[in-house]
Formats: C-alpha cells, structure tokens, sequence
C-alpha cells in the first residue's frame, strides 16, 4: 500500500508536469499539430472540470476552521483536498486548451481560458505556501474561490449561451409582436436560428466557421460555403443539411441537439425561397402561402392601440342598466360599448360618448330607435372599428354621417332601408373590409353598384326570401270536444296571419280552389274526418292536418262483450264502449279496449223505439305499438231470432309506421226493425314483413260504438 | 433547586421552540415565495377570474349552444360509413369492439349485426363534406360549420353523458357551462339572464331534460340558467298581477330588499344579496323580455328563413329564433334542448321527423347571425351527448332499425365564434366505431369552448368544500386546430 507521503510527493511532481503542459499550449497552441486521441482528452474537459471546483473549494474551507493547527489530523485531509484539486485543474486546463483548438473563439473564450489559468497557478501557489500565516492564506483562498466559481461560469456561458445561468431572472415577458408588424427574418427566422442554430454558430463557439448570431455571419457563410442561396432551395447547404436523415453526420441541427420541428423547416425552406430577405415585413408577402399562414399564426393579430387608457371614473359612470361600456379585455384601453333596452333608449345619452371618444372601437347600436337621433358624436370616435346599426330607422343624412368615419372597418345596417342617397354615402366607404346590408331594401342592381363601388369590401346581402319557396306548415284544427252530443265548433289556426286555410269534411285533400275556405270557427253536427291546407304567396302549399270528431249518438240499453278484451287494456270493461267518453290518443290511458290474442266481438242491446240508420266504432291505430287497423269488420243484426249479416269489410291496411291516431269507422244499417247489434272486429294475427315485430300478434283498440238515428 | 431544574427545562425548550420555530418560519418565507397566494389566503373571486382572463380580446362574446338531447346517430347525419351499407347484417368484428362496455340494452344480444345508414350522403362545400339528404339546409351552410366527428366521451346513459357534458363530471350539483361562463364573464346585458334555457320536443323517442343540467352548483345562485317557458308567457310569473301598477311593484320590491338587507346584516349569507339581485333584474326584465320576444318586429322573411314553426312557441324553430333575439341582447349563454333523438328503433321513420324538425332551424340561426354581423362574436354549437353504435339494437331491416348508446365516437359540429369555417376535423375507422384520427373529448371541448370565450379553462377555479373546481376537471386540451 502507497503510504500518504508517497502520494503526497507523487501528486506534488504531476502539479509541475500539468504546469509545463498548460505553459507549452497556451504559447504555442495555434501552432500544434495534435493527435486524435489528445482531442478525446480535451472533449473530456467539460467532464473533469467538476473535480476541480469541488476540491479546491474543499480544500480552502480548512484554511477557515478556528486553530486548525493544532489539529494536524483535519489540517492533513484540508492540504490533502487542495492537492488533489490543484492536480485536477492542471489536467482540466490542459484539456480546455486542447478543446480551444476546436471552434471556439471570442472574449468569453478568453475570459474563460485565462481565468482558468489563474486559478490553477494560484492553487498550486497556496498549496506550497499553506504554511504561511493566516492574515495571507485566508484572503488568498478566498479570491481562489472567486475564481473558480467565475471560471466555471465564464465555461458554462460558452457551452449553454450567454446569462444561462441568470437568464430566468433576466428575462422578461416575450413581447407580443402585432402581425403588422411582424418581419419575417427578425420575428420569424431568427428566433427559429437562435434557439436551435446559434448555441454552436456563434461568437466564441463557430462550427464550421458559420456564425448564426448575427446577419453578417449569415450571409458571409461557413468553411462549406454560402449558408443560402436566396430563392433556391435545391442549392443552399443550410436547407439540405436541415433535411438529412437523423443518423447522417452532416445533419443539423447534430443528432443529440435539439430538432428542428417540421412547421419550423417549412419556414426555414420558405424564407429561402422568397428570397433570404433580412428587412422583409411579413404583411408584405402573400397571404396565402404557406410562409405566411405558418408565421402569422406566432404573432397578435390584434392591433396593439396606441392611445391612453379613458379615465376608470368616467368608464364607471358611464355604465348603466342600459349601456355597457367595457374594454375588449381587461387592461385593455379599447374599449367595447353596447346598448340595450329599446324603451329606455335616449338619444341624447349618445354624447356622453364625448368621454371616451377616442377609445372606443365597437359600438353596438342594434334595434335601439335611431330615427332622426344626432349621431354627430360618432364622427369624434376616430378609433371606431365596427359599428352595428341593425334594425334602427336610419336616414340617408344619418348614413352619410357614418361613412364620414374612415376609421370603421365593419358596418353592420341590416333591417335600415337604404335610399338612393343612402347607397352613395356608403359607396364612399372603400376602407370597409365587411359590410352587413340584409333587409335594406336594395335591388339586385343596387347591390351591383355597392358591390363596384367597394370592390374590396366583403358584402353579406344575406338571406334573399325571394329566391327560395318552402313549403308551409300544416295549419292547426281544434274542435271543442272530440265527442260531441249534437254539435261540435271547429276551428282551424295557422302561425301565418295571412295564409289561407281550406278544408274538407269528407276525407278528401284540400286544394287551393274548390275546397271550402275557412273564415272562421264552424259547427259540425255528425261524425267526419276533418282534413286542412294552408297556402300563401310565395310558398307551397302545406301538407295537410287532420282531426275526427265523434257524434256521440244515442247511447244503447246495453252492451255485452263476447270475448274478453286483453286484461292489460280492459278500461271500465263494457261500458267504456257507450260511456260516451272519447279515449286519449294513446292506449294506455284507460279508456281503451285492446284485444291481442282474439278477437273483439260484442252484441248491442238497443232501446225500445231505438233505430239506427249508422254504426260508428272508433279506434286507435299506432303501428310503432302493434297497433293496426282490423283486417275484418263484420255487423250482423237481429230481432230476436237468426243473426243476418249485414256488414262484412275489409278497411285500409297500413303500410308504414305512423304516429298514434284516431280512425273512425263508420257503416249504415238496413232500414229494417232489430233490436240486437252484434260487431266482430279482427285483429292482424301476423304483422306485416317490414314491420319490425314481423309474425308477431298485432293489436285492435276500440274505445267507443256510437249509433246514429 | 427543583424550581431552577424546572426553569430551565422550560428554557430550554422555550429556546428551542424558538430557534426551531425560526427555522419553519425561514421554510414558510420560502413556500410563500414559491406559492404567490401562500399568506393570502383565499384569493378573492374577482382576482381569480381576472387571473384566468388572458390579454387578448376573445373570439367569441357569446354562446348559443343548440344541445340535441337524446343521442342524434352520427351514421344517418355526418359520418358516412359506406362499409355499414356494404356489410349490412354482417357481424361486428371484436376486433372492433374491443373492450367497449354496451348498454343494458343490447349488452344481452346475441349479435350485433352492423347496420347502414337508410338515407343516403352527398359531399357539400369547399370541405367535401359528407352530410346525409336529412340535413339538406345544413349542407347549404357547410361552408360556415366545422364538422367535429372525432368526439368522445366517458359516460354510456343518458343522464350521466348530458350532465358530463353540461358540467365537466358525470354526477350532478357542479356548475354548468353556462354558469362558468357568467361567472367569468358576467352578463353583458344587466336587463336579462346571462344564462338562459329553452326546451322543445321532438316527435322521436325522448329523453328527459332537468334543472339540474342549468345549475349554478356552487356558484352564486345568479349564475343559474334561467328557464323560458314554452308558452306565451316566456317567462313565467313576470307579468305583474291584475291590477298592480308599476309604481306599486316598486314600492313592493324596494320593501322586500330592505328587509332581506336587515337578514343580510344579520346572517351575512350571500344567498340574500343574491335574490335581492334577482329581484331587480326581474324587475328590469318584465320591460326588456317583451321587447326582446316581440316577434312582430322581425321581418317576414325570418318566418321563411326559421320555417313557419319559429310562430307557434316552443316549437325548436321557435326556440332558435327566440335564441338569437337573446344573443343579440346581450344573453351571454343561450342553451336550447331538443328531446327526442334516442333512436333504439324505429330509427329512420323517428330520425327523420327530428331532423325535419331542428335542420331548417338551425341553419337558419347560422344564416341570421351572420347576415346581422353577429356570426363572428357568437358561438353556435350542434350536437348530442354521444352517439349511436354501428350494429343494430334489435331487429335487422333495411329500413327499420334501430341503433344503441355509443360513447366512442359521435359527430358534432360548431360555427362562428372564431372557429374555423368549412371544416371537418377527425375522423373515425371505416365502421365508424373507433377515432383514428384527432380525438375531441369531451374536456378538450370544454376548454375550446371556454378559451373562444377567452377564459383558461385551467385557471378559472372556484373552491368550494376545500379543493378547487374547474369546469373541465383535472384534464382537457384547447383544440387548435379548429380555431380560425
């Protein structure tokens, strides 16, 4: 085992080796020719230079302990640290000169290399006069500290960039850049070159001989030759190195350095392409190409204002339950102001605008009663964007003092009737770039002289009622009651006020000329299908509304059911077929008989003196529920004796599913003497195929039989 | 000599209370510096909006959000899946599938055979997109939509999925949509709601609609939705009484707040000074909402733009045209539903009366909007809370099926407002089951609604029972790509 004195004086030799070493390459390091594997040593500086700092910082703290010399065991481990330190400086400082040779150059380079020297001199000058009284050792170490800790940062600044270590402190909120003012080399190219290019193209540090860090370095290029050539992707060195594969040696930014991104090379390529300008504004290259689009998306595309803030007081005051003034966000000295409440509306209150004149960019006057208002105050808003005027009685000498404005880019007049004199007050408004004018009574020739006259304003003339025909919607018939005892009053609606509404009571469709027209609620005393249209100009005709009504009849002695009804839909049981009460449109409100799994079949008792000329039974039909229209109707009648059939039909089958509806099936009787009535009604046994219970059982529902003299 | 032990202990352990306590106040100086609001307690309301509110004027002032309640399919509207109509009645592959969880409805079927759709699709605008002939005035205003089929959510029924979509969690008594926006942003007309409701009912299969999707939650009780009544009266009890004169109804409103401003001082419970508020905004409203509902003033060519029905009230029509008149005043939050879209069968009879209903409608808002200016500053939105399966529910038949609940992927679109116009973004696997391309889930569209709006969804909290709440949760990314 190397006893500690062995190594002591070892150590003590190297220091002079390390010394001579740094002596020789930093006179004459230009003039070198080094082997390869010295440079692996000199790339290993950014590795040893740790041990160093940490050592010598050690060893220097022992000069600080309070009677450190009469503790040689502590006073032994202090030297012992600074020896090895000093030695790690020596190697560090000779591998730093060696890694000088690769590009590095500048005054951080210089700083950097000779602080570095110093402090190696002055470590091995404190070690060998560690003996020496405290008043000299104890500044000295200090100051050797200093030192290091500035070496280390001087190297840091040269590897990371400068202010690495302070720039969270330094930096400031990015400012926002509005769009228009945005150039395209110095708010787009160059932040891309400075976060990913210029860490190794740049003063103290130039790979390749490319400085990036400043135009100069740019257009003058590396030792490969010229960083670009303007308008030629295919032959600049910057574009095809940026578009290697990863792995290729060549590829920039180096493979273990952070990429450029895919959005960021279109730039770069773009910016070659429209000619590697350094002074171009980004507003001044096409809009649509790909450059611009990718760029513009970087910067506000809000206009910055340049004008003070109004006063908060008068921001305040001029608030109220029917003006809302606010800036368009908060901080902002724009201000946004809306009116509403037309009943509360007062002209005069437009001159408290005065106020706040020039901060006001939107003004929102829609609907509020502006005929013949002063609108003089928006001549003084010089800074008015858009102005909405819909809907609010403009004159043409109100128009005019509008489009005195220059500074209104968006005018919205929809729903003012614009006159002749009104059209030429906005034909002057060239600056607008939109212009809302829906319902402004312009003829298409008009709004052909509007549309040459503000050639780059876009124009929404908006929905044109003319040009589309719809078809109206069905009108509304109501009846007073769905059963009724002698009579019933029908009225019929619709949302239009002025449509025509026609109708029928037999079934038929309605059409717009022979059908009956409806002028107001009318009576209907029997049992009918009752069908309505409505039309108007410029539409189609409607499709068209239905309803039935029931004559309740007179009600029979009695009825008897034959077959039971199913017990889910047994109503009051028999009475609910005479009880003379209209069953809701829907089966399951109670009031409905339903038979699945057999037919209905029931017998009708009648009156003495009773003779009905007509049988009426009332259904319901709802396919979504299986419930269908009966597949037999059979009547027969009698006097006591044989039953002799007198009805036997087959009613409308249905072929689609439709929404739950009344139908009322209605038959005459023979003009003979009966006194008995006997109804068979059946059921679908098999639902048709496109049914989607196909095969399954359907239903029959009955709510009511009346019977007419 | 015990009393001297005893003093000393306790100066002791005074000096090192002291010197420890030291200590802990150096690490606290540390954290405040670290955690601005550490020492501040809870930061005021205010502060916390004007903190979530960036420095730049927001795209869009106000939303109007047109919600189809009850789950519209996406394969009969706005993704077109050829592949169904080729495969019909072929089973759906597991591959598919996957680990999807399905509903208590069809979960026990023994296949799932895949159905297509029985309308047919055209490719509309600029964007090429496909839309199916149910929507032929939506397909006229393409060029104004941007079509999102790419939506996902987490919830698989009904309740849960709108109540996720409304309020960013799944169960109820979080705030909605709209009550986040009014809090951030308040109202811009001081006359009427910031937030307010509209229901209508559509002729399919429904579902119903409850108050507690327009809840303020823990916000302040203004904040909540307020429902406009399908009748004449739009909003109800807002007449005065028969014979009670204006003056009288001010006297009265004037003595109900001095007296709730006694409880107030008392009991200091915010709900007070809330309803006093409510009051008088009601008071304001019983002139500002007959001028806003008064249908007479519109143009006739609005009736031929919304279709007739924007006459008969409560019709959908009638509610979108009711919803514009309200963004148009200043309602900061318009939110309509529109029942009857649950479609487990009897799908293209029911799905064609619904779309009957609102597609008219809708593209007429759109239409209106920007023929007013107003389409740029107003965020209009279209859709449901997920959407339907590929592969039938129930019975097989080329033109009667039906479809079940299904989350994975769903079809809606969004206009004006600072959203891209004729657009289609995402896109879903041939069978329409899965997204493979630009997902939108349900807190990333959360947070694009709330950035339009200029709010960070991530910074607009509010703490309630000890932790902060924010509309999207803990998740949720601005989608960027959709905004113009």
């Amino acid at each position: 085992m190397i006893k500690i004195k062995t190594l002591r004086f070892l150590l003590e030799n190297t220091l002079f080796v390390w010394l001579g070493l740094a002596f020789i390459l930093w006179i004459g390091g230009d003039s070198v020719m080094l082997p390869e594997w010295v440079q692996v040593l000199g790339r290993s500086h950014p590795l040893i230079l740790h041990f160093p700092i940490v050592l010598i910082l050690f060893g220097v703290l022992f000069f600080w302990i309070p009677k450190i010399d009469q503790k040689p065991d502590l006073k032994e481990y202090g030297e012992l640290a600074l020896l090895v330190g000093v030695n790690f400086a020596g190697l560090t400082v000779v591998a730093g000169l060696v890694l000088a040779q690769e590009d590095y150059e500048g005054n951080v380079l210089e700083w950097h290399q000779n602080a570095g020297l110093l402090v190696f001199l002055g470590g091995v000058l404190i070690y060998f006069l560690r003996d020496q009284s405290k008043k000299i050792l104890q500044p000295s170490s200090l100051a050797l500290a200093i030192g290091i800790v500035l070496t280390g940062h001087w190297g840091a600044d040269l590897t990371h960039g400068e202010n690495f270590l302070l720039s969270p402190l330094l930096d400031d909120e990015p400012e926002l850049i509005a769009l228009s003012e945005a150039e395209v080399f110095r708010d787009v190219v160059q932040p891309i070159l400075n976060t990913k290019c210029v860490s190794c193209h740049k003063e103290g540090k130039i790979k390749g001989e490319l400085r990036l860090d400043h135009i100069a370095g740019i257009q003058a290029g590396g030792e490969s030759g010229p960083f670009v050539t303007a308008g030629d992707v295919t032959n600049s060195l910057m574009v095809e190195r940026i578009n290697l594969p990863l792995e290729a040696k060549e590829h920039m930014p180096p493979k273990n350095k952070p990429q450029l991104t895919e959005e960021e090379k279109s730039i770069l390529m773009d910016w070659v392409l429209a000619g590697a300008k350094f002074d171009q504004k980004l507003m001044d290259i096409e809009p649509e190409s790909e450059l611009f689009v990718l760029a513009s998306q970087k910067f506000e595309t809000e206009t910055t204002f340049e004008f003070a803030a109004a006063d908060q007081d008068d921001i305040l005051e001029l608030n109220n339950f029917f003006r809302k003034v606010e800036p368009i966000y908060p901080g902002s000295p724009a201000l946004v102001i809306s009116y509403f409440g037309i009943s509360a509306f007062d002209p005069s209150s437009l001159s408290d605008l005065h106020k706040v004149g020039q901060q006001v960019i939107q003004l929102n006057l829609n609907k509020m009663p502006l005929q013949n208002a002063d609108l003089s105050v928006i001549l003084d808003l010089e800074n008015l964007q858009e102005l909405q005027v819909n809907f609010t009685d403009l004159n043409s000498s109100q128009l005019d003092l509008i489009a005195q404005n220059p500074s209104i880019k968006s005018l919205s007049i929809s729903g003012n009737s614009v006159s002749r004199d009104g059209l030429q007050a906005l034909s002057k408004m060239t600056q607008l770039e939109e212009l809302f004018a829906w319902q402004s009574g312009l003829s298409d020739q008009d709004e052909k002289e509007l549309m040459a006259a503000l050639p780059d304003t876009k124009i929404d003339f908006g929905f044109d009622s003319q040009s589309v025909v719809y078809e109206l919607n069905a009108p509304k018939i109501e009846s007073d009651k769905d059963m009724f005892g002698d009579s019933t009053l029908i009225s019929i609606s619709h949302p239009i006020a002025t449509a025509e509404i026609r109708y029928t009571l037999n079934g038929d469709l309605p059409d717009s000329l022979t059908s009956q027209r409806y002028q107001g609620p009318f009576w209907v005393n029997k049992s009918a299908e009752i069908k309505a249209r409505a039309f108007a100009s410029e539409w189609k005709g409607s499709p068209e509304s239905s309803i039935i009504v029931f004559r309740a009849g007179n009600p029979p002695k009695e009825l008897r059911l034959l077959t039971e009804p199913n017990p889910n839909y047994f109503g009051k049981g028999n009475v609910t077929l005479i009880d003379q009460v209209k069953g809701k449109n829907n089966h399951t409100s109670g009031e409905w008989l339903g038979y699945q799994d057999q037919n209905a079949e029931f017998e009708i008792i009648l009156n003495e003196n009773q003779k009905p000329q007509e049988i009426t039974i009332s259904m319901l039909y709802h396919e979504g529920a299986y419930i269908f229209p009966p597949t037999q109707v059979q009547i027969w009648i009698s006097d006591g004796g044989t039953w002799n059939r007198v009805v036997n039909e087959i009613p409308d089958q249905s072929t689609q599913i439709l929404p739950s509806r009344f139908e009322a099936l209605t038959y005459t009787l023979p003009k003979q003497d009966f006194s008995r009535v006997k109804v068979q009604v059946n059921r679908i046994t098999s639902l048709p195929k496109w049914h989607p219970g196909a095969g399954a059982k359907g239903w029959v529902f009955i709510d009511e039989i009346s019977l007419l003299d | 000599m015990e009393k001297e032990i005893l003093e000393h202990g306790l100066n002791m352990n005074r000096r090192k209370f002291l010197s420890r306590l030291s200590l802990g106040v150096g690490s606290a100086a540390l954290g405040s510096l670290l955690i601005p609001d550490l020492f501040s307690g809870k930061p005021n309301p205010e502060e916390a909006i004007m903190d979530a509110l960036p420095h730049f004027a927001p795209k869009a002032k106000r939303v109007i959000y047109l919600f189809q309640n009850g789950a519209p399919s996406q394969l009969e509207s706005f993704d077109y899946k050829p592949l169904l109509n080729k495969n019909m009645g072929q089973e759906l592959p597991a591959s598919i599938r996957g680990e999807q969880r399905l509903t208590g409805m069809t979960a026990g079927q023994d296949s799932f055979p895949l159905v297509g759709s029985y309308f047919n699709f055209d490719q509309y605008g600029e964007s090429r997109a496909w839309i199916s002939s149910l929507f032929p005035h939506t397909a006229s205003i393409v060029g104004d939509i941007c079509i999102v089929k790419s939506m996902h959510t987490e919830a698989i029924n009904h309740d849960p999925a709108l109540t996720f979509f409304q309020t960013g969690a799944q169960v109820g008594n979080r705030p909605s949509m709209g009550s986040w926006l009014s809090y951030g942003l308040g109202s811009e007309n001081s006359n009427l709601p910031a937030f307010c409701v509209l229901l209508s009912r559509g002729r399919g299969n429904g579902q119903g609609v409850y108050s507690k999707l327009w809840s303020n939650g823990f916000l302040d009780a203004t904040h909540q939705g307020v429902q406009f009544s399908n009748s004449e009266d739009p909003v109800l009890y807002l007449k005065d009484p028969e014979s009670m004169s204006r003056s009288e109804r001010r006297k009265m409103i004037d003595q109900i707040a001095a007296m709730n401003d006694i409880n107030y001082r008392e009991f200091n419970d915010p709900e007070i000074s809330a309803k006093v508020a409510q009051y008088e905004m009601a008071f304001r409203m019983q002139t500002a909402v007959p001028e806003m509902t008064d249908v007479s003033k519109e143009p006739d060519s609005i009736v031929k733009l919304y279709g007739p029905d924007c006459l008969i009230p409560g019709t959908y029509a009638a509610n979108c045209l009711l919803a514009r008149k309200l963004s148009e005043s200043g309602v900061r939050f318009v939110q309509l539903y529109h029942q009857g879209w649950d479609q487990h069968g009897n799908l293209p009879n029911e799905m064609a009366l619904q779309a009957q209903d609102v597609d008219q409608a809708s593209a007429a808002l759109i239409t209106d909007l920007k023929q007013r200016g107003l389409l740029d500053e107003t965020l209009v939105i279209w859709g449901g809370e997920f959407g339907r399966t590929n592969y039938c529910q129930g019975k097989i038949l080329a033109n009667n099926y039906g479809r079940d609940h299904h989350p994975r992927a769903f079809s809606i679109w969004m206009a004006g407002g600072g959203v891209k116009s004729g657009m289609v973004y995402g896109e879903t696997d041939e069978f329409g089951y899965n997204i493979t391309e630009n997902p939108v889930h349900v807190h990333d569209f959360q947070a694009t609604v709330m950035h339009l709006m200029g709010i960070d969804h991530e910074r607009m909290t509010y703490k309630h029972l000890g932790r902060r709440y924010r509309l999207t949760d803990v998740s949720g990314h601005v989608v960027k790509d959709i905004i113009a």
